[in-house]
């Protein structure tokens, strides 16, 4: 019985034990494991902060490669026929320090090309976060300048905004005032004028100035969205010669013509219309015209003032998700005072371009496009230039 | 001789016209069949304050429609209008309106303005922890409190401690309303974002000096306060009543954004949304119905 009780009692005493070991090691388990927890809880903090101001750096851009092919040109004789080109290739770095502030820097790598595209600063200003001050180099407030490259339908702009706006961008600085409630945007830029992306400063004292003003009706029912605007230019270029070609092309050389401002004045209409029909349709399009000046250098190269107008007209057409139509007629009379023979050099171009994009995902698109241009004739130019474009492009973007 | 070359000039010049119309017929035909093309699946992304409410649209309809799938995912508001915007998702869903630059972009790549569906409302509520003595704040002190000019709870009638903010992140249609109608200034950089609604209640339940807001459907666990349009207003909470009579202060829409004018199943989809029996699912879920 001694024996049995004995027996019993080192069971009792050895089941106590283990029933009462596992919850010793459990309660410091699990004491261990709040603390890892607890630590792995500051460490996802300070790495949530770390991420937080990574977040606020936003990199996007795109590359475009494409392959053309243009008629022979017996004026440009080394030119090749068809060709292989990266357009564009430009990274574009975003950091949005705060609400309403952010810096932009956004350099184009294409081969032998290396540019710097846009380099400003955009700040909401405090109490108006409608209206934001903008410093630097950006796009001139325009419609066709500021459609990104990577968006736009036809691979290039039409002729007379690629003439007025050289490398689209400009140094200065923008009041951009959107309101949240009222369908407006007004824009009103105080810029070096001239620039044609190279020159790091102004090249004369006077700043040229630029206004936009865009309404936009949209008439929800029937699925139309219209926009209306206008732009204007108001600027001008200080001649630091005395030799200045005027309008008809008649040599000025008078002495006070030295360090005197030639017009660069223009105006333009703009509408672009949206239609919410099988898929969305558009109709787009902008009459410019006014004065310009271009620099000279010698009284063989004499500056030069010019009366212009030109026009652009876009129909794009989605079909589906993935496939868009575009055809664009565009015009440009680069001297308006001048025609036929005495027009010389400086004629008229009337351009059809018909295109086609295939979007395969959200980063890849491929577009055809085929350029028509028909030039004004006249002694120097007998005929139609045979100048006809065919390209074929792929844009990675991301 | 020069008559049998006329004729067949003629015919040549025919051929040609006939061509050139049957190519037109083919493009019209491929054009109008492109545009016609039903959807057999609907994708849904975005707000995450609307992912539990069109989650369950989704599975009734689905049960009552076994042929369509309707996929639904969060993210917020942002990334569900960016995905319309970039064709991967039919319906964006958005606890804002859409703002004028995404309907730019809108423009750009679909050349459609986009359409606006206001399928539901919402309270905004506002989150305390239940042990807060604070039962009451105006949409002013709220502001102040968002923009770290009010620090403490003493200034409000409560404890002697600092005010803890929570919100959303800035991708979350909720942040940009609660900013633009309630806020109207910038938050202040001690306000903790996070990733969701339910994390921000989660917060607020575990902080006893926290405050955070977000949609009606998720406040669980937390004390709910009242908001004053002002000093000389009764504080109110959202309910179908206050929000039916425009009386709760943070009172917004819930929205659907589709590309183009809906078709097909998408619009049968939506037509059910806004039916009698789409619109009572929203009370059940703890929202407030548009019909």
């Amino acid at each position: 019985m001694k024996k049995i009780f004995t027996i019993l009692l080192m069971i009792t005493g050895t089941l106590a034990g283990y029933s009462q070991n596992p919850a010793d090691t459990l309660q410091e388990k699990m004491e261990t494991l709040t603390g890892r927890i607890n630590s792995l809880d500051e460490r996802v903090a300070v790495n949530e902060s770390d991420l937080l101001k990574l977040n606020k750096i936003k990199v996007s851009g795109y590359i475009q490669a494409q392959f053309e092919t243009t008629p022979y040109n017996p004026a440009k004789p080394t030119d090749p026929e068809n060709t292989f080109y990266v357009r564009r290739a430009r990274i574009k770095f975003t950091y949005e320090a705060t609400d309403g502030v952010k810096f932009v820097l956004q350099p184009d790598f294409s081969t032998g090309n290396l540019t710097l595209k846009d380099a400003y600063a955009v700040a909401s200003l405090p109490k108006l976060s409608a209206l934001s001050l903008w410093a630097g180099q950006f796009n001139r407030p325009n419609y066709e300048v500021e459609y990104s490259s990577g968006q736009r339908e036809v691979l290039e702009r039409s002729r007379v905004i690629r003439t007025i706006y050289p490398g689209e961008r400009e140094v200065g600085a923008k009041l951009e005032f959107n309101p949240v409630k009222v369908p407006l945007k007004l824009q009103l830029a105080v810029l070096n004028g001239n620039f044609t992306g190279s020159q790091q400063k102004d090249v004369d004292t006077r700043k040229d100035i630029m206004a936009r003003a865009v309404y936009s009706l949209k008439f929800s029912g029937a699925g139309i969205g219209i926009d209306i605007g206008a732009h204007a230019y108001y600027g001008g270029l200080m001649s630091k010669i005395k030799y200045v070609s005027d309008f008809e092309n008649k040599m000025d050389s008078t002495a006070s013509n030295y360090r005197s401002y030639l017009d660069k004045k223009w105006g333009g209409f703009e509408i672009q219309a949206f239609f919410d029909i099988l898929g969305g349709m558009a109709l787009k399009g902008e009459y410019i015209a006014g004065k310009n000046a271009f620099i000279g250098t010698s009284k063989t190269d004499p500056y030069k003032t010019r009366k212009f107008a030109g026009y652009y007209a876009y129909f794009i057409k989605n079909i589906g998700k993935k496939n868009q139509f575009v055809a664009r007629y565009d015009y440009f009379d680069p001297n308006t005072k001048l025609s036929g023979d005495t027009a010389k050099k400086e004629i008229y171009y009337k351009t059809l371009t018909l295109g086609w994009q295939y979007y395969l995902n959200d980063n890849i698109r491929f577009s055809v496009n085929y350029e028509m241009p028909k030039n004004e004739t006249n002694a120097d130019n007998k005929k139609d230039i045979k100048d006809n474009a065919f390209a074929i492009r792929m844009q990675a973007r991301f | 001789m020069q008559i049998t070359d006329y004729r067949l000039q003629i015919k040549n010049m025919n051929m040609k016209k006939n061509r050139n119309l049957i190519a037109i017929l083919l493009v019209t035909v491929f054009i109008t069949g492109a545009a016609f093309k039903q959807q057999a699946k609907i994708t849904v992304k975005g707000s995450d304050t609307m992912v539990i409410l069109a989650q369950r649209w989704a599975e009734i309809y689905m049960q009552k429609n076994p042929a369509v799938s309707v996929q639904v995912t969060g993210g917020g508001s942002g990334v569900g209008l960016a995905a319309l915007i970039n064709g991967t998702t039919d319906i964006a869903n958005s606890s804002r309106p859409i703002k004028l630059p995404e309907v730019e972009k809108l423009k750009a790549r679909f050349n459609t303005l986009g359409v606006e569906i206001p399928c539901a409302k919402d309270g905004i509520t506002i989150f305390l922890n239940e042990s807060n003595k604070v039962k009451e704040l105006t949409l002013k002190q709220l502001s102040d409190i968002y923009q770290a000019k009010i620090t403490n709870w003493k200034q409000l009638g409560g404890d002697d401690a600092p005010i803890k903010l929570y919100g959303r992140e800035n991708s979350s249609g909720t942040y940009t309303f609660f900013k633009d109608e309630v806020i109207k200034g910038d938050y202040a950089a001690s306000c903790q974002t996070l990733p969701g609604t339910a994390a921000v209640v989660n917060a607020v339940k575990k902080d006893k000096n926290g405050i955070g807001y977000g949609g009606a459907a998720y406040a669980q666990g937390v004390k709910h306060c009242l908001v004053k349009k002002d000093d000389k207003t009764p504080g109110r909470l959202p309910t179908p009543e206050t929000i039916a009579r425009n009386e709760y202060p943070i009172t917004r829409y819930l929205y659907m954004y589709l590309r183009n004018r809906p078709s097909g199943e998408a619009k049968k989809y939506i037509d059910w949304i806004l039916s009698p029996e789409g619109q009572k699912i929203i009370t059940e879920v703890g929202y407030f119905p548009v019909r």
